[in-house]
């Protein structure tokens, strides 16, 4: 009876461990996902407003094509039939023709919507993010597209390639819970701090 | 290795060389390519609907008493054409420290038309959305009491703004082009309908993008007005609405945003045109009026907003925006015969360009704002010579820059308005920028880009949604 209670006391001792184990681990996960919620991690990100449009983004990232990516503000676009953005200064036509397009790559779509209207949108897989469409949507137009880091490509060097060659220190740390400053909403903040 | 080894080896060599050769010779390497062809986007051809419009259907009388004055601005860059007021009026040149004096304001539909002015009234087109119809807007000049209007049903959607035409005015006759190319002919004073012309109807003519900018001129009451379509230009007489003459297009050149530009030269007077294709001299009076004197398609790209500037000694300075930057071409005479040839060209950040106001020609200099992609001296007032329009003499400094919008001089002083609706004054120099006063005109202004209009010391300006008036007397 002794070396019955003895076992069972043993058994129980194990239970207990184990309960108290599988409680600690669980507090552990819970505390780092916590942490994780919590903490405020930086990321790389482009101030559309700093851009000079150098194309160095294309060029200097470690990622192969550059993690940074064109992308449009509907909100801010003219919807334009001569757009400078996709269209080459004195294109041939106003068509999506090759010899017309200014992106290297054919990375902006473009679909007439109603006169005298057209929608482009970026193609993410192919842009290379060397920003001649946006140096000629910024020279020409709304400057509805601009340039941004995209974060599911970026491995978030610690010292970021383009950010420490780029002519206008456009590229700087930004919480990660705020990662992208796309123009449109951000704008709205940004002009808001500003003042 | 036996004799017999080495001929398998060089055998399966040959083999695989062979087969490697054929693999190389029958695979394409750009066999994953997509091939981008035109029409990928759905475009129609031309203009997709042609409507109907009855022009000057709809008149409506609101006032009749206005103080009438002594001056006017009777079309698109003065009645030289230079933007240039020779009006004796002493303008201030430093506005009072409570701001400038606002005589009245008025809301008009999103647009960049500019007023004209005679003998105090104001004649501004307009776009009214909710009635979706063109108006040719008269108000009182001193108090903005509206007049009159008289105009027609058209649909027009925004694109950038939409109307964007300066009429032109005569002491008997308005001629106006409306958005989409519609010319209407009335009664100065009373806005009496006289006729109409729907050049796109009539002549084929493509609708310029963002609409019409072109601004018509009248001529010893001839309108001549540029169709770039089966036609490329006609005159009509102010009067009876009948076509005196047309220019044959047989290049088939479009009508750009640029307006005709009276010139004499060699004896000739002509009217100097650029069209989307090429530039052209049309002659202006005479037995051959109506017919080509000189053309070129030197000078050719898909946006030219601003007008030619006609140089006394037969230059002719042309810029465009869009990157397409600036052309001097000097036009000659011998025994009749006109002749023109490019002198120089060049990209925007090389030289004066301007991307939608026309220069100013004055003193011997010239001086525009250059566009966003002009360098270094971006934005930037420049002053240059038109013997080397690519050496800037003076720029109003990286700290001084503005905009589209733009700049005239009258008693002395340069007025140049910001896209904000800033208003700078200038003093006119060869030698250097002499910055008078600047001050915010237009709380809350976008796209100030319409030319302005001054008559008797009263300037009107307006940015895309509200024209004021400003009384600049001292």
């Amino acid at each position: 009876m002794k070396e019955k209670n003895k076992a069972q006391s043993r058994r129980k001792f194990i239970q207990n461990g184990m309960r108290a184990s599988l409680l600690l681990s669980l507090g552990v996960v819970s505390a780092s996902a916590l942490r994780r919620v919590t903490t405020d991690d930086y990321v790389w990100q482009i101030d559309p407003f700093k851009c000079a449009q150098c194309g160095r983004c294309a060029t200097e990232c470690v990622m192969s094509p550059s993690a940074v990516k064109c992308v449009h503000a509907y909100d801010l676009c003219g919807y334009c039939d001569l757009c400078g953005g996709y269209l080459k200064p004195d294109a041939n036509a106003r068509s999506t023709a090759a010899e017309n397009q200014l992106c290297p790559t054919a990375a902006i779509e473009r679909r007439f919507i109603e006169e005298p209207y057209f929608e482009y949108h970026i193609v993410e897989d192919l842009c290379i993010g060397c920003a001649k469409c946006v140096a000629g949507c910024t020279s020409f137009g709304n400057g509805s597209l601009h340039l941004q880091i995209m974060h599911h490509i970026c491995v978030n060097c610690n010292e970021c390639s383009i950010a420490r060659v780029c002519p206008s220190d456009a590229i700087s740390r930004v919480p990660a819970s705020q990662a992208y400053r796309v123009k449109g909403s951000w704008t709205i903040r940004h002009r808001l701090k500003d003042k | 290795m036996t004799k017999r080894t080495i001929n398998i080896i060089l055998s399966s060599v040959g083999v695989l060389g062979f087969v490697a050769l054929l693999w190389w010779m029958n695979t394409d390497p750009t066999r994953e390519f997509t091939v981008n062809l035109e029409g990928a986007d759905n475009r129609g051809e031309g203009n997709a609907f042609v409507q109907e419009v009855n022009i000057g259907e709809h008149f409506e009388e609101y006032a009749s008493d206005y103080k009438e004055l002594s001056e006017t601005w009777t079309n698109f860059r003065g009645a030289d054409y230079d933007n240039i007021s020779k009006s004796p009026v002493k303008l201030l040149d430093k506005f009072p420290a409570e701001g400038p004096k606002i005589l009245w304001s008025v809301e008009l539909g999103e647009g960049h038309s500019g007023a004209a002015i005679y003998k105090g009234l104001a004649y501004v087109m307009d776009y009214d959305e909710e009635e979706r119809a063109d108006k040719l807007r008269c108000f009182s000049l001193i108090d903005g009491k509206e007049q009159w209007s008289r105009g027609y049903d058209v649909t027009v959607k925004r694109n950038h703004g939409m109307s964007r035409t300066i009429p032109a005015i005569t002491e008997d006759y308005i001629v106006t082009i409306g958005p989409k190319c519609h010319v209407m002919c009335l009664d100065r004073e009373t806005g009496d309908f006289r006729w109409g012309l729907d050049i796109v109807k009539e002549y084929g003519t493509e609708i310029p993008f963002w609409y019409t900018g072109q601004c018509p001129i009248i001529d010893n009451g001839v309108a001549i007005l540029a169709a770039g379509g089966s036609e490329m230009m006609l005159a009509v007489d102010c009067a009876t609405g009948e076509k005196l003459w047309e220019t044959p297009n047989p290049h088939g050149w479009q009508m750009s945003h640029s307006s005709i530009v009276p010139f004499t030269f060699g004896g000739r007077k002509m009217y100097v045109y650029s069209a989307i294709g090429g530039m052209l001299g049309v002659a202006a009076d005479g037995p051959d009026a109506g017919s080509v004197l000189w053309e070129t398609n030197t000078w050719n790209h898909s946006v030219v907003a601003p007008s030619p500037v006609c140089l006394p000694d037969g230059k002719i300075f042309m810029t465009a925006g869009y990157g397409a930057g600036s052309m001097v071409l000097q036009l000659s005479e011998s025994g009749g015969k006109f002749s023109i040839a490019p002198i120089d060209e060049y990209s925007p950040k090389d030289g004066l360009a301007c991307e939608q106001q026309t220069p100013i020609y004055w003193n011997g200099f010239l001086f525009g704002i250059l566009p966003k992609d002009g360098g270094a001296l971006r934005n930037q007032l420049v002053c240059v010579n038109p013997a080397d329009t690519k050496k800037v003499v003076w720029s109003s400094g990286k700290e001084t820059r503005f905009g589209l919008g733009p700049f005239f001089m009258a008693d002395n002083k340069l007025f140049i308005l910001n896209d904000d609706g800033t208003l700078t004054i200038a003093r006119p120099s060869t030698k250097e920028y002499i910055q008078l006063d600047q001050v915010k005109v237009i709380e809350d202004a976008h796209d100030a880009w319409a030319p302005f209009a001054l008559a008797d010391g009263y300037l009107l300006m307006r940015d895309s949604k509200t024209m004021v008036c400003i009384d600049l007397n001292i």
